[in-house]
């Protein structure tokens, strides 16, 4: 072997090692779990059950209503989180007084802890907390128990915290695309008398696509992930159980069964590998998205 | 050990043989300095005799492990004071002490047992114990509970299939909480107790009358591990039962069940405050609810928050006075797994005497020890609210000591979740529901 490929595998050591036992080993372990009948508390009794989880798993309601609730998530928040940070980035990339500000202010939220977050949004939503005394203000009906403890209210409520918390660190991201769009471009179309929203549906928004799509790919990924809120807020009740919160249920909590738990988890890992292909495919597509 | 200089040329040889007086020290070995040999000696020393101690240490010394949930800033230091007294009566046994939440406590025992590891002493709560024994993680203590066992109670929450896997240790309960208040507003005498669930409901619909801030009734949301402990007294008051004698059949839907969870409903629905537990607290003690089932930490929190509440703790009213009420309890358990299962044991003896358990009970206000002999104490007699646990302890059930019982405590809660928060108005389906999952997790 000579020196170079040693210095090269040497290198390439400390990473491979921490992706083999890290990542690689509990993933394929994982799968092979899900193929069996694993119990935490009894795992010398495991036994080779085929696809019988994955069938109990897609003919179980919880298991149902954890992957209708996840994708009400998804397809709830990413549309507002990306539109609102897009708003935000355009406002704060504006020259005024102050910007450095809001600019800090909107980021706040993503450097606060989750569960921090969580709690006191747990406060403002109960009954008689300050979101019920405002809605109530303006006229709008609140949830009598508190907004949390209502199935028609408890998963937007958390999906509209999240939408908060999220948005401005999207919004950094958009500003750095917005930055990196050269100026020329804006000058050209100042000189041939190009309005404001012209430009921004010729240059900027082409320009900010790969920035967008980017967003799109992680936001995703993060929100099918969608666990501390739920744990902390509403431990699944009131029509809030995901898939995440149904995967830590089943494995670690009331049935501990890890066999079952392991199956869920690979059809998520499958739903956001789709999505994520889908997402790739779009970011590669060489015409305009829009 | 010889030093030797190596020089390459014979030209730097003897530059250097001319420099240093005409030695030759090329061709002797250099000796290291006396000092020098004196202080190697030492360590070599050192480090033997320190060997040597360690070894014979470890020979004498016997450490167990503990996990346990008490880390409020009263009770720790009792725990710590206990551990001490028990390492100064057995020099030969020391205890490492490690805190577990209740919010991640039982995933970490859970991974810990799972792994063959795991202390040698831990806290169970008394629901978990059977899902632990029936999988081979806790040592069988019978034989040596014989001589203890009648100076204790509460061994019904550690018994599973006729052998005892743990030591209980504080047992709990719930009572009915009245604000006094509230209750002569609404036109009772300030002693006033409901003695059935007929008095039960009119005292709550008068307090409730009172104006739109105050509520006749606590009622529990949809709270994990909370919810069940609210209804059963209820369901057990009315005569109903969770399994026929022989545990063949499911009777949670039964006639008296459903009797129960009308009632339960009926309250929540009309007079209910609806909030978690702390929620449901906080309202209480702020002078907004009549009555509220809880336990014997709120006596604490009344006392350290220095509430000026007018209240009183009485009997869970029943069909038929008095009503039965939850029972519970912190159970000190071996693991199987441990190689010092006797000097677990032995500490387990230890905390569990009257003086400890009374030292426990003064720090955390706890009203119900399991030993008797520390409950006949001037300190548990002479609290008329600490009387009133102790009495309906007596009085309570413990659900089934079952391996299944963490899945049946969910089905119980959902089915009362339905009840109470459902779309449509009913009351016996979720019970119906309740029975069959609960058939087929007992089938499987």
């Amino acid at each position: 072997m000579n020196r170079s490929l040693t210095k090269v595998l040497g290198f390439a050591l400390p990473w491979s090692l921490t992706f083999l036992f890290v990542w690689l080993f509990p993933l394929v372990y994982a799968l092979v779990m899900g193929f069996t009948d694993y119990n935490l508390l009894r795992p010398d009794e495991a036994k080779w059950v085929g696809f019988q989880n994955y069938s109990t798993l897609l003919a179980d309601p919880d298991f149902i209503n954890a992957i209708k609730n996840t994708f009400i998530f998804v397809l709830g928040t990413i549309p507002a989180t990306t539109i609102m940070a897009l708003i935000m980035a355009l406002l704060v990339n504006r020259s005024f007084k102050g910007r450095g500000l809001f600019r800090s202010a909107y980021f706040l939220p993503s450097i606060t802890s989750l569960v921090v977050i969580s709690l006191i949004f747990t406060n403002l939503y109960q009954r008689g907390g300050y979101i019920a005394q405002l809605a109530s203000m303006i006229g709008i009906t609140v949830p009598e128990y508190g907004f949390l403890y209502d199935n028609a209210t408890a998963l937007y409520s958390i999906m509209a915290m999240d939408v908060w918390m999220s948005v401005g660190y999207y919004m950094l991201i958009f500003l750095a695309g917005l930055k990196s769009i050269p100026d020329e471009l804006y000058e050209v179309a100042e000189i041939s008398g190009v309005g404001y929203f012209r430009k921004l549906f010729s240059i900027t928004l082409p320009l900010l696509k790969p920035v967008a799509l980017f967003i799109l790919v992680i936001n995703t990924i993060k929100s099918f992930q969608v666990f501390v809120e739920i744990f902390v807020m509403s431990k699944g009740k009131f029509d809030t159980m995901t898939m995440v919160y149904f995967i830590y249920e089943k494995g670690f909590t009331t049935t501990l069964q890890s066999g079952y738990a392991s199956a869920a988890a690979y059809i998520l890992f499958i739903i956001i590998a789709v999505f994520s292909i889908i997402q790739f495919f779009l970011l590669r597509r060489k015409e305009p998205l829009w | 050990m010889n030093f030797r200089i190596r020089l390459d040329s014979k030209q730097q040889k003897d530059f250097l043989i001319d420099r240093i007086s005409g030695i030759d020290i090329f061709n002797k070995p250099m000796q290291p300095p006396k000092q020098m040999i004196a202080v190697k000696q030492a360590l070599y020393a050192l480090v033997l005799s320190l060997t040597l101690f360690i070894f014979s240490h470890a020979d004498a010394v016997t450490t167990i492990e503990f996990w346990q949930f008490w880390t409020d800033a009263e009770i720790k230091p009792v725990i710590t004071e206990i551990v001490n007294d028990f390492e100064k009566q057995n020099p030969a046994i020391d205890v490492n002490v490690t805190d577990l939440t209740w919010a991640n406590g039982h995933e970490k025992i859970v991974i810990a047992l799972a792994s063959k590891s795991g202390p040698d002493v831990l806290e169970l709560g008394s629901d978990w114990v059977a899902q632990f024994a029936d999988a081979g993680h806790l040592a069988d203590i019978t034989a040596s509970t014989a001589s203890d066992s009648a100076q204790f109670r509460g061994w019904g929450l550690s018994t599973y299939n006729s052998k005892i896997y743990g030591w209980p240790w504080i047992l709990g309960t719930r009572v009915l909480f009245t604000n006094r208040d509230l209750i002569t507003k609404a036109g009772f005498d300030s002693v006033y107790h409901p003695i059935n669930f007929t008095e039960l409901k009119k005292a709550v619909y008068k307090v409730d009358s009172l104006g739109k801030s105050i509520y006749g009734w606590g009622s529990n949301t949809a709270e994990k591990h909370r919810l069940y402990k609210k209804f059963l007294p209820f369901f057990w008051s009315y005569g109903a039962r969770l399994f026929s004698d022989d545990g063949k059949y499911c009777l949670i839907a039964s006639d008296y069940a459903v009797d129960a969870l009308k009632l339960y409903k009926e309250l929540h629905d009309s007079c209910g405050y609806v909030a978690d537990q702390r929620g449901i607290e906080d309202a209480f003690l702020d002078g907004k609810i009549g009555f509220i089932i809880s336990g014997d930490w709120l006596l604490k929190r009344i006392e350290q928050e220095e509430r000026k509440i007018n209240f009183a703790t009485t009997l869970i009213p029943g069909t038929k006075f008095p009503g039965k009420s939850f029972l519970g309890g912190e159970i000190l358990c071996v693991n199987n797994a441990s190689e010092k299962k006797e000097a677990a044991l032995k500490f387990i003896k230890f905390i569990s005497v009257p003086e400890n358990q009374l030292k426990f009970c003064k720090a955390n206000r706890s009203s119900t020890p399991s030993n008797k002999q520390s409950q006949k104490n001037e300190y548990f007699t002479s609290n008329p609210h600490f009387l009133t646990f102790d009495k309906q302890i007596q009085l309570a059930i413990h659900p089934p000591v079952d391996p299944d019982w963490v899945q049946m405590e969910d089905i119980i809660e959902r089915a009362v979740e339905e009840a109470l928060f459902g779309k449509d108005d009913l009351v016996a389906e979720p019970l119906r529901t309740a029975r069959r999952k609960i058939e087929a997790l007992k089938n499987k």
